[in-house]
Parts: structure tokens; sequence; C-alpha cells
């Protein structure tokens, strides 16, 4: 029978250098990514989320361990594996003097059947609101990302290995790239996707795993993930703080980490903002910010949680 | 498809093959409609009261009396030490095959496609090649029409030979600058390497000619610029053991550069 998994790694590890100037970049990485599904890849920066990628795609080699893509060996059968990929880098880089146009027929040309890519091409650069005739130098870092888009996804491949794939996007192309995920989920076709923007793990991914320090730390479903309900709160007064308000906000059971700043007042809050509305109606609120957490502060609550649990 | 690298290459370059081509075919005219301006019997007088320090520096061994003729002057002129101008090009081009793809990323895209590192490499080395050709035709072509507008004469035959020998001698500058770049991955640091060694091999052919006759002579035999002496060409054609051994190199640094890059992590 047919492995569900597209992607299947196995103790998967890679190390620079040698003595005490080793530096493991990713350990023992065991993680299988499903046909069908939108995966997310997260962690800080230097976690180890590009090294997996480019070993993937057999840029950089395991110093152990193994990974297979539709089966087939990572290393062995790549230029096979390479057919029916796409695949965005997270620092695109593309040849400079050449228009988009010319890339594309460049890369089409490479992987055959020029006509039918160009076509598709086409249409999603329309799709992405992109000015193919333009040369890559004179392309914005957003309109660079657009046709780095275009190049993975021209061929309609199976699986789209995506790393950082919005950054420099505006809000209306990522809106676009939702959907276009959406759409690859919907055909049966399989993302692995890098991100570390929260917003956008829950708007497409299925799955994510969260990898830190090279080790992957969770493999979770996005809904369980992301199911912390705390935001940073910061609360601008234009006069001064209210007296013993700190202490007042300090005392309520759903908020914790007070701190102050001249006339500003930032503190975690989890549940209900009522509570905290009438707390503050003592003062002149100039502005009120909230800010969602960052996904390590997620990281860190999901797992204090569940050590909690533990305990 | 088979062959969409090597055209891209020659897409991409071919215009700094033009330029490069019509400036060095530009130095190649200058040099011979300079003929007729110099009697050759004192140009034999001159080259005779110079120390063999001084003539190995300007690229003049062996027997003077070829350096005293019309080609022998295209020779000192143009071809003599211009040899270190013309491993220029190849320097730039084998750093282009890897290196410079590597150092700005572009490298990653490229090998994410349905494409082998050997195919890679292979590909652009031969379209680098071509327009290695491309540069020693324009050449060729500068020193015709200096011919033709100077009206000097001189031996066909000897002149192609002298010309179309460089090809040999940059396909393996750019074999070697393509395995050191293999080899070392960083750009700057490949390039500082391919320079030196340039610069090194000069200092022996110098060596090697200044020395003529005496024990350090062999220095010079370690130098690639030694099998590339105009004024041999000039008197005997074609070496063809030399050609040979260029073609040989070329080929066992382009297997080299293959092991080698198809072992080691693409650099970012």
């Amino acid at each position: 029978m047919a492995s569900a998994a597209v992607i299947e790694m196995k103790g998967l590890s890679k190390e620079y250098g040698s003595g005490s100037s080793k530096t493991v970049a990713l350990d023992n990485l065991n993680l299988n990514v499903n046909r069908g599904e939108i995966f997310g890849y997260l962690g800080p920066n230097g976690a180890g989320k590009t090294t997996t990628i480019r070993m993937l795609l057999d840029l950089i080699r395991p110093s152990a361990g193994s990974a297979t893509i539709f089966g087939m060996d990572i290393r062995n059968d790549s230029v096979e594996i390479h057919r029916r990929i796409g695949f965005l880098p997270g620092e695109l880089s593309l040849w400079d003097g050449r228009t988009g146009n010319q890339i594309i027929t460049y890369v089409a040309s490479i992987r055959g059947d020029t006509k039918g890519i160009v076509k598709h091409a086409d249409e999603l650069a329309e799709r992405l609101d992109l000015d193919t005739t333009k040369r890559v130098r004179d392309l914005s870092s957003g309109n660079k990302r657009k046709l780095g888009l275009v190049i993975a996804m021209m061929h309609s491949p199976e699986l789209l290995i995506l790393d950082e794939p919005t950054g420099g996007l505006d809000p209306l192309v990522q809106q676009t790239f939702h959907e276009m995920m959406g759409e690859y989920r919907a055909k049966g076709r399989t993302v692995f996707l890098s991100s570390h923007v929260l917003s956008e793990v829950q708007a497409i991914c299925d799955r994510v795993g969260i990898l830190r320090d090279g080790e992957l730390k969770a493999v979770e479903s996005v809904e369980k993930i992301t199911n912390v309900e705390f935001n940073w709160v910061d609360v601008t007064f234009r006069d001064a703080i209210p007296e013993g308000l700190p202490q007042q906000l300090d005392s309520m059971p759903s908020i914790t980490d007070v701190s102050t700043n001249g006339t500003r007042v930032r503190m975690r809050m989890i549940g209900d903002f009522d509570p905290l509305l009438r707390a503050i109606s003592g003062g002149y609120v100039e502005m009120l910010q909230v800010e969602e957490p960052s996904l390590e502060e997620i990281f860190l609550a999901f797992y204090s949680g569940d050590e909690e649990k533990r305990q | 498809m088979i062959g969409s690298v090597f055209l891209e290459t020659l897409k991409t370059t071919w215009k700094q093959m033009v330029y490069w081509g019509v400036g060095l075919a530009a130095m190649a005219l200058l040099v011979v409609i300079m003929v007729p301006l110099f009697s050759m019997q004192d140009m034999r007088k001159l080259l005779e009261s110079f120390p063999p320090v001084i003539l190995a520096m300007i690229g003049v061994g062996g027997d003077l009396e070829i350096f005293a003729t019309n080609e022998g002057f295209v020779a000192i002129g143009f071809f003599g030490k211009s040899a270190l101008i013309f491993a220029v090009y190849p320097v730039v081009m084998g750093m282009r095959i890897t290196a410079n793809e590597e150092d700005s990323g572009t490298m990653d895209v490229l090998l994410s496609l349905p494409i082998d590192r050997a195919r890679v490499i292979v590909e652009k080395f031969l379209a680098y090649g071509v327009t290695c050709i491309g540069v020693v035709v324009l050449i060729y072509l500068g020193l015709h029409i200096g011919v033709i507008m100077g009206g000097v004469e001189l031996d066909v035959v000897r002149l192609t030979e002298v010309t179309f020998y460089l090809i040999p001698l940059m396909v393996f500058v750019m074999a070697a600058t393509m395995l050191i770049a293999v080899m070392v991955r960083r750009r700057t640091v490949a390039l500082g390497i391919v320079t030196a060694y340039v610069i090194i091999s000069y200092m022996l052919q110098t060596i090697g000619l200044a020395a003529e006759g005496t024990v350090a002579e062999p220095i010079g035999a370690v130098s690639f610029l030694t099998y590339y002496n105009a004024g041999d060409i000039l008197q005997e054609g074609f070496i063809w053991p030399h050609i040979a051994g260029y073609v040989l190199l070329s080929g066992i640094l382009l297997l080299a550069s293959l092991y080698r890059y198809e072992r080691r992590d693409i650099a970012v």
C-alpha cells in the first residue's frame, strides 16, 4: 500500500564544523508530511528551518539520517523529485539582469513543456498582479517574491516547499496567496512551508511542527497549538497612570506581568476584556493596543501548560 | 531540456564576450598598424641590447631573429605578455560557473529544478568555452583588419596559429578557476587564490625565460604560461604536445570539479 506521507524524514541531522567549533544545525529530525496537507514548519531564526528545507532539496547533505519525498531518496533521486516539486527560498535571489519573462522561460525550458508552463505562469502573474516584463533588478522585494512564487508554482507541482513565502508581500497579495494555498489543498496537493507569522499559519496550515535549536519540539494541529488565550495589552494614559492601578491589575486573576513606563501600562491578559476596561476607567485612556503573542511565547505557554498538566 | 543552461549562459554572456573581444581586437589592430613605423633591423639591435631578464619580462626568449620580423613584432606587442590579459577573461568566466551563482544565491533556485549538478557545470563550462572561442575570433578579425588597414605583410598561417593557440590556454585557465572555486566555495577566497596562481605563473615563466641555459630554467616549466610562447609558435606553428597538455589538464580539472561539486554542500 502506498504511504500517505509525501515527505518522510528519519533521524535527519546536520552538523557544521568539527571539534570545539562543531555546530548542530539540526538534530535527529523525525517528521512526516502527509499528502494533501499544508504543513507549517515553525521556529525562531536559526532554529534549523532553512537547513531542513535545503537538505530536502539536496542542496546540502545530511550528516546523519535520511529522507524521502514521494518515496524517493532525496539524494539519489533528486532530479526526479525536483520535477514534481516547486520551491521558493527564504532569501530569494534571481538573475538580476533578466526580466521576469526571460527567467520564466528559462526555468520552463529546464522543466520541459515550455509552452504549457509559461501559459500557467502568465495566469499566476496576472493573479498576483506581477509585471513580468521588468528586469529583476528593477523589481521591489515584494514583486521579486511574487516572481519567486510564480516560478515555484507555474508547473503545478504536487508538492510546494516554501521558505517564508509571504515576507515582503502586501496584505492583499498575502490574501491571494492564502486562497491559492487553499486551492492547492483542495486539489490534494501538499505544501510544506516555513513561517514565523502566526496569522498566516492559523489561516492556512493544517498541522504545524515547532523547531527550536535544531530540535523538533512538537507536531500538533494548528487549532491546538494556537489555542493559547492570552494577549499583550498596552494602555497609554493621557495624563498619568491612575494611582494604585498597577497594584489593582496585579491582583486580578486574568492579568499578569504588569509593567509601567511613563504613562503606559503593559500587561499579559487572559480571557475577557471587561474587567480590564472597568479597572482603567478611572483615567483618560489615550490608546489601547492589543498584541497577539509571538510564536515563541505561544510555544512556551503551550509547553509550560503541558508541563503543569503532567505534574 | 538538455542544453537549456548552455543556451541561457550564452544569452547572458554574449555581450561581455563582444566587449572583451572588441577591446582586445582593437589592441591587436593597433599593434599591427604600428608595424610599418618600425625598422626590424633596429628592432633586432634594440632587443639584443636588452639583458635576458628584461626580454623575459616582455615575453621574449630563445632565438631573437624571429622577433625581428613583422610577425615577431606583433608577437611581442600583442601576444607576448598579453597572455596575462587573456587569462583575465577565462578567470571571470570560470568564477561564473559555480562561485558567482552560489555567492548570489541563484544556484539554490537553479538546483531546485530537475537538473543535476554535473549537467549545470558541463553546460556552463561548454558555453563559456564557446565565448572564449568568440573572443579569439574577434581578436583574429582585429588582426586582419589591421593587416588590411596598415598594408602590412604578415604570414597569415603563423598569425592564425598564434591567435587560435589562445583557445586551449583560455579553456585551461577557466577550468583551473572553476576547480578552485568548487574546492574553496567562497567567491572572494577563490578569486584571491586564482589571482595568486596567475601572478605566480607569470613570475615562474619570467624566471624560466630569463634563466635559459641555467639550472633555474626548469622552474618555468611549472607555469602554464610557458606553454604559450608566441616566439616558439611563430617558429614551429602549433606545438601539439603543448595543446594536448592544455586539453588533457582541462579535462582532468573538469572531472575533478564534477567529482567535488557532486559531493559538497552548496554554499549560501
